[in-house]
């Protein structure tokens, strides 16, 4: 119990996340007979194939301090690219092509992030109307379709009651990605220019290095996440897909990433995913709009914003009289010692 | 691809005007702007019908709602807030509002107040947030998914329509000397949004808070009330999009500024590649509103262009989005190094 209390004082943002999780999930399954059931979790687990993956990329590139606006358009670009090849090329190497060009997409990205020293979010506003344009050039300005439907039937296969290959894979995708960011050097560095930016670059960390991963990483969870949607549904939009990022983002900031950067984990992704995916299942099993999962999302968002800002502005404030404390307190010695001078 | 300014070595004998561009610049900014220049210039010869009076005043109507929207958006952009990511929801909350209103029947100038009411409100909120530390990006990407939902909670996302004749027809359908009415409400507002950057109080504060925010504050110019009036401006802006859309169509629908809508790309992402191909700096304290207009006008110059030549609308959209990524590169290299770029 001990242990318990000291783990929760040490990850206050994880433990939040774990709470709210629990909660949102014991609500619906309370108000709700078929929640609480081997099917459900099925769903929400196909659901947690792509959304967690989106919900993945985002919360690496806000440890590193910045946010990746294209990652809707580069999923939507993968999505399209794999319905449209599958037909003539195999699943297989379609959705290896898909992935490949995403994960270049994201390279380069970062490469020229880098070396302009310009804001992520500057320069991937202007790549998601870019890729918005090739996806539109890719599907022809169409809805791509597959025509034959064994692949969409294998990758939602039933595996171990609650998997498919889909949500497997990308739970791979998260434990490596985990260990990665925890365990090398490589990861470390993400996390040191994200919380503390001039400091890493002033004790040798090359910029190019870590911005370039953290987007090759984001652009390999858009391409991959898009291959899932698009061989599932069998169908792929150029201009869909935007509502990742929304849906991402919430994950990402439930899952206990800090704006400023430096703060978060990949298990913290996880559960801010499980969380956005719980409520979404949720709300479609109680019948609610679509645009009603979407106004949630964002009270949600901005919820946390606020939480964030308040013990931001706390923050600050604590410092300020800390300060003030110390001046006070430096001033009474320097007086005490004057007063004993004069005597 | 060597892009560092050569370190001022002129050379004895005086070089060339290509020579000192490069020396000032960069090999790979001249030769982008060049191969841009040459395939404009291109473009506006062989298209068909391109230079007439005519087509002219085409580009400018094409241009005014994107432009009135991105000349809001240039003061957040300018006072260091970034951008709001809620241009469209803000505006699809204010169309639902204006067409709710007009088919209640209250009239034109009600309705207008009233919606200029609610986009009020909505900029307010933002601005608040903002204000008070929150990062524009991420408030914005909440505050838009929570006024779609509202919009199309309100709207039951259903078509709202008011039948003609209604008060508003004159701003979506009549003209003054010659040019649709809602050209002239974007001349206006640009103008008069110049003239406030440039000689009033406020707009010299913007520029101060946008380029130092802790001189700003050392100063008494707090961001918090800043953030507040420039998202109210930006909302103020995008509700006057709305309601000259919706007088023009007689309608309103939460889709109509989205890309589902069949518009060539959505409005939000439009508005913010204005602000950026016009060269503002997205870091606060330089730019124009003027270069936002003239940014609207340019973007539209080129989808007319490329309408004229006959293409559809991917690579049209492809061509907006190059046009960005290549603005913001190119924007940067000059930059390099100086105060505006960190």
């Amino acid at each position: 119990m001990a242990k318990l209390k000291n783990w929760i004082i040490h990850n206050p943002d994880l433990a939040f996340a774990i709470l709210l999780a629990v909660c949102v999930y014991s609500y619906f399954a309370i108000t709700n007979d078929l929640f609480f059931t081997h099917r459900t979790s099925y769903a929400i687990m196909e659901r947690f194939a792509v959304l967690g993956l989106v919900g993945l990329a985002l919360t690496l590139c806000i440890i590193a301090g910045e946010i990746d606006l294209s990652i809707g358009s580069n999923a939507a670009l993968a999505a399209v690219i794999v319905v449209r090849f599958t037909d003539s090329l195999g699943a297989g190497t379609a959705a290896l092509i898909a992935m490949a060009v995403a994960t270049v997409v994201g390279l380069i990205q970062g490469y020229f992030i880098a070396y302009l020293r310009i804001r992520a979010i500057v320069l991937t506003v202007g790549t998601l109307m870019l890729l918005r344009g090739v996806a539109l050039f890719a599907a022809e300005e169409k809805t791509v379709m597959l025509t034959d439907f064994t692949v969409p039937d294998f990758i939602s296969e039933k595996m171990f009651v609650y998997f498919s290959p889909a949500s497997l894979l990308v739970i791979g995708v998260f434990v490596i990605v985990g260990l990665f960011m925890n365990y090398t050097r490589y990861g470390r560095e993400i996390y040191a220019i994200g919380g503390a930016r001039k400091e890493a670059l002033a004790s040798g960390i090359d910029l190019k290095r870590p911005m370039i991963i953290v987007f090759a990483i984001s652009g390999f969870c858009a391409g991959l996440g898009g291959v899932i949607i698009g061989l599932r549904s069998g169908t792929a939009q150029a201009l869909g897909l935007q509502y990742l990022l929304l849906a991402g983002t919430v994950a990402a900031f439930i899952g206990g990433v800090s704006i400023l950067g430096g703060r978060g984990g990949v298990i913290g992704a996880a559960i801010g995913t499980l969380t956005v995916n719980f409520l979404n299942t949720g709300l479609v099993f109680n019948v609610t709009p679509a645009f009603m999962v979407q106004l949630y999302l964002g009270v949600l968002l901005m919820v946390v914003i606020i939480f964030q800002t308040g013990s931001q502005i706390f923050d600050t404030y604590q410092r300020r009289q800390q300060i003030l404390g110390d001046v006070d307190r430096m001033r009474d010695e320097l007086l005490a010692r004057k007063r004993e001078v004069e005597i | 691809m060597n892009t560092d300014i050569a370190v001022g070595q002129t050379a004895p004998n005086t070089p060339g005007w290509l020579a000192r561009l490069v020396d000032r610049y960069s090999w790979l900014v001249v030769i982008l702007v060049a191969l841009f220049l040459v395939t404009f210039f291109y473009g506006m010869v062989t298209a068909p019908n391109f230079l007439t009076l005519f087509n002219f005043k085409t580009i400018i109507r094409d241009a005014a709602l994107v432009g009135i929207m991105a000349v809001g958006l240039t003061f957040v952009t300018l006072s260091g807030n970034f951008f709001l990511l809620s241009m469209k929801e803000t505006a699809a909350l204010a169309i639902i509002a204006f067409a709710t209103a007009m088919s209640q029947g209250y009239g034109f100038e009600l309705a207008f107040l009233f919606t200029m009411a609610v986009a009020v409100i909505a900029g307010g909120l933002q601005g608040i947030l903002i204000g008070l530390g929150g990062n524009p990006i991420v408030v914005t990407l909440g505050a838009a998914g929570l006024f779609f939902g509202v919009a199309s909670w309100w709207s039951d996302n259903l078509v709202v329509s008011f039948r003609r004749p209604h008060g508003a027809e004159w701003l979506g359908s009549g003209s003054f000397l010659g040019l649709p009415n809602i050209t002239v409400a974007f001349i206006i507002i640009a103008v008069v949004a110049e003239l406030v950057l440039r000689y009033t109080n406020f707009g010299r504060q913007v520029y101060l808070i946008g380029a130092n925010r802790a001189a700003g504050k050392a100063t008494g110019h707090e961001n918090f009330s800043m953030a507040i009036k420039t998202c109210i401006i930006a909302s103020a802006c995008s509700a006057f999009v709305a309601i000259a859309f919706s007088a023009q169509v007689s309608s309103a629908h939460v889709n109509y500024f989205s890309s589902s809508f069949g518009s060539s790309g959505d409005m939000t992402i439009l508005v913010i590649a204005t602000v950026m191909v016009a060269g503002n700096s997205i870091m606060g304290g330089f730019g124009s509103s003027l270069r936002s207009s003239l940014g609207a006008v340019f973007i539209s110059t080129v989808d007319n262009m490329m309408v004229l030549h006959g293409f559809n609308s991917g690579p049209r959209v492809l061509a907006v989005g190059l046009m960005i990524v290549f603005s913001i590169i190119v924007f940067a290299l000059v930059r390099r190094g100086s105060r505006v770029q960190e």
